[in-house]
C-alpha cells in the first residue's frame, strides 16, 4: 500500500512539472520579476514582500478572507460551465441575493444564530430565483444565457441602486447606502489567525459537496454528459432543459450566498456598486476557468490569486512596488494556461492525411 | 520482370503497438492490387508510410526497381504517386477543372489559363471514361462524381500508381460499378492500382492479385483468380467465418411499432419523410433499405424523439408516443444505435464506464436516492466489456483511445443491455471490420430470436438481405417498397433505391 501512495505521488509530481499551469506560472513570475527589475526595483525584495505579505499574520487571515467570495463565485460559475451553460450572470446573482440577504439581517427582527441562516438562505433563493430568468429564457424561448445573464447583470444593478438610493436608503450619510447591519445578526468569525469570517467553513463545504456531486450522484453525472455533448445526453434520455434550469438555480444560489456573506460578513452595509466593483464575479469566473472547473483545483487557485491580490497590498506598502504588479501576474498566468493549452492540443492532433494532401497539390 | 512498386520489411512501431511488422508487398506495373484486412490491421498505416506522410522505422521502397525515400508526400508525387483519401479535400466553391489543377494552373503571359485547364481536364476524363463536367461546380455534385474529380486530380499529376483507400465506402452500387469500370481503364492504360478495401465481394470483383494484412503482417500474399472469399476471410481474420445467414421465420402477430402515415417537416417545410406507413412486429428485423440522404435519418430521428413529428402517429406498444420526449421513449421500451457514434452515441471526453452507463443510470440499484453505487456501475460497465469483448485497458479510461470497432460495441452493448422490446439499429456496422461486423449481426439476431423488434437501417445492401424479415425502400421521403428478402434479388432493390422504378411507371 505506501508503495502505490509513493508511485502515485511520483506520478503526480511527474504531472505537476510538465503540467500547462506549472509553466504558465514560472513564466509569469519570471515576466513580473522582469519588470520589476527594469523599473528599477527588486524584485526579489519585492517577491519577498508580496509572499510575505500573504501568508504571516494579518496577511493569511485576509488572505483566507478574500478567497471566500472568489472561490465561491469561482464555484458557481463551474457548476454551469461544467454542464455547458455560459453563465456570465454570477455579478447580478451576486449583488441582487447579497442585497435581499442583507435586508433579513437589518430589518427582521430575532436572535442573531436564527436570523444569519435565514440571510444567508434568502440571499441563495433569491439568487437562484434571478437566475431563472436567463435559464427560462434560453429553455422556453431559446434566448441565449451568454446573452441574457451577461445583459442582467446591468438590471441587477439598477434595481439594487435604486433600492438602497430611495426605500432602503440610509439618510444619516452621504453615500447611497443601506443602514448599517446590527451587531447581532453579523456573520461570526472564527478565533482562527485573527478572525477569519465562518463563510470559510460554508466554502469549504460547497467544494466538499460538490466534489460529493460531481463523482457520486446521478445529478452529477447527467449534468457533466450535458456539458460534455449535449447531443449525446439528450439521445441518452436526460433531460438537458430540466438539468439546465436546476443548474441555473444552483449557480444563482451560491451567487446570492456569497454576495450576502459579502455585506454581512465584511462590508456591513450594501453601498451602491461596492458589490460590482469588487470584481469577485469575474476574478471567479478565472479561477474556475484555469481550474478546469473542478472544485477541489478551484479552492487551490483561488487562494492562490486572494493571496497573489493581498501580498500585491504588501508588496506596495513595503516595498513600494504597484499593488497593480499582482494584477498583471494574474492575467498573464491565464493568458499563458491558456496558450500552453492551444499548443498541446495542436501537438496532439494527428496531422495526416490533411496536411499531405494540401502540402501534395503544392508542389509537384 | 521489375516490380512496379517494392515494399520490403517494412516495420513501424508506436508506442505499445507494432503497426506494421516486416511488411513486404510487390506490386506488378498495370495490375489492380487489393489490400485487405480488417480496421486496425494497418492498411492505413502502410500507405501513410508508402506515401511519405512518415517515415518508416526499418524497410525499403522501391519504385521500378529503384530505392526511394520520401520525406514527404511531394516527394511521393514526384515519384508517381497518387492518393485517393476516404474525405476528398476539394474546394466547394470551384468548379471541377479549377480543383483539379490546383497550383499546376496552365498559364499564358503569367496568368492563369482557365480554359486550356478545362480543356486539359475534359480531355483527361473522357480518355479514362470519368463522366465528369469540368464546368460543373464541386458543392452541386454527388459523392460519386466527387471521388472521379479526386481520381482526375492524381491523374492530372500525372500518378502512376494511384492509391485508393476504401473509395466504394459512401457509393451507391451503381456508382460502384462505375468506379470499377474506370479503375479497369485505368489498368488498361496502363496505370497500377492499390485498392484497400474489407469488403470481399469487392476484392474478388476487381483485382488481379491480394495482398492481406493482419495485426499489422502481411499473411498472405494471393492471386484472385486462385482463391475464394472462405480463404481471404481466414487470412484476415484467422478464422473462418459465415456472414450470409438468412433470417428464419419467427412470424409474430405482436405488434411492437406502428408507424402511421408518418410526415416530418425539414428546411423550408419541404417534407423529408412524408406519409411513412409501416409496423415492425416482435421477432422481426425490418430492414429499410436506401441511397443515404433519402429520408432515413430524419424518419429515426422523429421515431426516436430527437425530431419533431409533423404528422401522423408513433404508437410503441401500444402506447402513443408521437409527441413523447426521449426519455419517455426510452422508458416506454425504445433502444437506439444511432448512425453517429462519434457525436450522438457516445461523449468523447467521458471515461468508457460512463459511456456505458449512460440510459442505465437511473435504474435502481445502479443508483439509490440520486447516489450513483459506484461497485455497481464498474460492474455493469465490466461485465459488458467482458460478454461483448470490448478492447480497454480500463473501464476508468477515456472512451476517446478507441478503435471505430470498439467505440461501436460500447454503443451496442449499452442499448442491447436495456432490453426493450424495439430496437432501431442506424448503420450499425459501419466502418467495421468483418469480425465486427459478424458479432454485431449476431447480436442483432439474438435479440430477435429472444422476441425482440428490430428496425434496420444501412446503406449496406447485402447487410440488409442477410439480416431482414421484411425490407422497406426508402426514396426522396417515401417508402417506396416492402419487399421479401427470400424473393428478390440486390439489383432490384438498386433500382428501388434510386427511383429507377418511377421512370418505369411514367414510360
Amino acid at each position: 500500500m505506501p508503495r502505490k501512495v509513493l508511485e502515485e505521488l511520483q506520478d503526480l509530481s511527474r504531472r505537476a512539472l510538465v503540467s500547462p499551469v506549472t509553466f504558465s506560472l514560472l513564466f509569469a513570475f519570471a515576466l513580473a520579476a522582469s519588470i520589476v527589475a527594469v523599473t528599477g526595483g527588486n524584485p526579489l525584495a519585492a517577491g519577498e514582500e508580496m509572499f510575505t505579505g500573504a501568508v504571516t499574520g494579518s496577511g493569511l487571515r485576509n488572505t483566507l478572507g478574500r478567497a471566500i467570495p472568489i472561490v465561491g463565485m469561482a464555484l458557481a460559475v463551474s457548476v454551469a460551465f461544467r454542464s455547458g451553460i455560459i453563465n456570465l450572470g454570477g455579478e447580478g446573482q451576486m449583488v441582487i441575493g447579497g442585497l435581499a440577504g442583507t435586508i433579513v439581517a437589518i430589518y427582521v427582527p430575532g436572535p442573531g444564530f436564527l436570523i444569519v441562516p435565514l440571510a444567508m438562505f434568502t440571499g441563495a433563493v433569491v439568487g437562484a430565483l434571478w437566475a431563472l430568468l436567463p435559464a427560462y429564457g434560453q429553455t422556453r424561448l431559446q434566448l441565449p444565457i451568454l446573452i441574457t445573464s451577461l445583459l442582467l447583470n446591468y438590471v441587477a444593478r439598477a434595481i439594487t441602486g435604486f433600492l438602497v438610493r430611495f426605500p432602503l436608503a440610509d439618510v444619516s450619510v452621504t453615500l447611497a447606502t443601506t443602514r448599517q447591519v446590527p451587531e447581532t445578526t453579523r456573520m461570526p468569525k472564527m478565533p482562527l489567525f485573527g478572525g477569519v469570517s465562518l463563510s470559510l467553513i460554508l466554502v469549504i463545504l460547497m467544494v466538499v459537496g460538490l466534489w460529493l456531486v460531481y463523482s457520486r450522484t446521478v445529478m452529477g453525472y447527467e449534468t457533466q454528459m450535458a456539458g460534455f455533448n449535449m447531443r449525446s445526453a439528450r439521445y441518452g434520455g436526460i433531460d438537458v432543459e430540466q438539468r439546465t434550469v436546476q443548474v441555473m438555480m444552483v449557480a444563482g444560489a451560491i451567487g446570492g450566498l456569497i454576495g450576502t456573506h459579502l455585506i454581512i460578513g465584511e462590508a456591513l452595509r450594501f453601498i451602491d456598486g461596492e458589490l460590482v466593483l469588487s470584481g469577485f464575479a469575474w476574478t471567479g469566473l478565472l479561477v474556475s476557468l484555469l481550474a478546469v472547473n473542478r472544485p477541489i483545483p478551484i479552492f487551490v487557485t483561488g487562494l492562490f490569486f486572494s493571496g497573489l491580490q493581498i501580498g500585491g497590498l504588501a508588496m506596495q506598502r513595503n516595498a513600494g512596488v504597484s499593488w497593480r504588479l499582482s494584477q498583471v501576474l494574474q492575467a498573464v498566468v491565464i493568458v499563458a494556461v491558456a496558450c500552453r493549452l492551444v499548443i498541446r492540443r495542436r501537438d496532439r492532433r494527428p496531422s495526416q492525411p490533411v496536411d499531405a494532401e494540401t502540402a501534395g497539390v503544392g508542389e509537384v | 520482370m521489375t516490380f512496379e512498386l517494392e515494399l520490403r520489411g517494412i516495420t513501424k512501431r508506436y508506442p505499445g503497438v507494432l503497426a506494421n511488422d516486416a511488411v513486404d508487398l510487390a506490386v506488378h506495373p498495370a495490375e489492380i492490387h487489393a489490400i485487405v484486412g480488417e480496421n486496425g490491421a494497418g492498411k492505413t498505416t502502410l500507405m501513410s508510410l508508402l506515401y511519405g506522410l512518415f517515415p518508416p522505422d526499418e524497410g525499403e521502397i522501391f519504385i521500378r526497381g529503384e530505392p526511394v525515400r520520401f520525406d514527404s508526400a511531394l516527394d511521393a508525387i514526384a515519384a508517381g504517386l497518387g492518393m485517393v483519401h476516404q474525405s476528398f479535400k476539394l474546394f466547394p466553391t470551384l468548379n471541377v477543372a479549377d480543383n483539379v489543377v490546383f497550383r499546376q494552373e496552365p498559364t499564358r503571359r503569367g496568368l492563369i489559363d482557365r480554359a486550356a485547364g478545362a480543356a486539359r481536364v475534359k480531355d483527361l476524363a473522357e480518355r479514362y471514361g470519368l463522366a465528369v463536367d469540368p464546368e460543373a461546380a464541386v458543392e452541386d455534385l454527388p459523392v460519386g462524381v466527387l471521388q472521379r474529380v479526386e481520381i482526375l486530380k492524381a491523374l492530372y499529376r500525372d500518378a502512376q500508381v494511384l492509391i485508393l483507400d476504401e473509395p466504394t465506402a459512401v457509393l451507391t452500387p451503381q456508382e460502384r460499378d462505375q468506379l470499377f469500370e474506370v479503375i479497369r481503364r485505368l489498368r488498361e492504360a496502363g496505370r497500377t492500382i492499390l485498392f484497400i478495401t474489407h469488403k470481399l465481394g469487392e476484392v474478388m470483383a476487381i483485382s488481379d492479385r491480394v495482398t492481406v494484412l493482419r495485426r499489422g503482417r502481411a499473411v498472405a500474399h494471393l492471386t484472385t483468380s486462385e482463391t475464394d472469399p472462405a480463404e481471404i476471410t481466414m487470412h484476415m481474420t484467422g478464422r473462418a467465418v459465415d456472414l450470409d445467414r438468412r433470417a428464419p421465420e419467427h412470424q409474430s402477430d405482436q405488434v411492437v411499432l406502428e408507424v402511421g402515415n408518418l410526415t416530418v417537416l425539414g428546411g423550408h417545410g419541404r417534407p423529408v419523410v412524408e406519409e411513412a406507413d409501416f409496423e415492425v412486429r416482435s421477432g422481426e428485423i425490418v430492414g429499410i433499405a436506401g441511397v443515404a440522404g433519402n429520408g432515413q435519418s430524419e424518419l429515426i430521428e422523429a421515431l426516436c424523439g430527437l425530431r419533431e413529428t409533423d404528422a401522423g402517429t408513433v404508437t410503441l406498444s401500444g402506447r402513443d408516443i408521437t409527441h413523447a420526449d426521449v426519455t419517455e421513449r426510452r422508458r416506454a421500451g425504445l433502444a437506439y444505435i444511432p448512425e453517429d457514434r462519434y457525436g450522438v452515441g457516445t461523449t468523447r471526453q467521458a471515461s468508457v464506464a460512463a459511456n456505458l452507463m449512460m440510459g442505465h443510470h437511473r435504474r435502481p440499484g445502479i443508483q439509490n436516492k440520486g447516489w450513483l453505487d459506484r461497485g455497481a456501475v464498474a460492474a455493469l460497465a465490466r461485465r459488458l466489456v467482458e460478454v461483448f469483448g470490448i478492447k480497454v485497458a480500463s473501464v476508468s479510461g477515456p472512451v476517446e483511445t478507441l478503435s471505430g470497432g470498439n467505440l461501436q460495441k460500447v454503443v451496442v452493448s449499452r442499448e442491447m443491455e436495456h432490453q426493450t422490446p424495439l430496437l432501431i439499429a442506424e448503420q450499425p456496422t459501419r466502418g467495421l471490420d468483418i469480425g465486427a461486423i459478424e458479432f454485431v449481426h449476431g447480436q442483432l439476431i439474438e435479440y430477435r430470436d429472444r422476441g425482440g423488434a428490430v428496425l434496420l437501417v444501412s446503406a449496406e445492401l447485402s447487410e440488409i438481405l442477410a439480416l431482414s424479415t421484411r425490407i422497406l425502400v426508402m426514396f426522396e421521403g417515401h417508402i417506396v417498397a416492402c419487399l421479401d428478402p427470400r424473393k428478390v434479388a440486390e439489383p432490384e432493390i438498386g433500382l428501388y433505391m434510386t427511383g429507377s422504378h418511377l421512370e418505369n411507371q411514367v414510360a
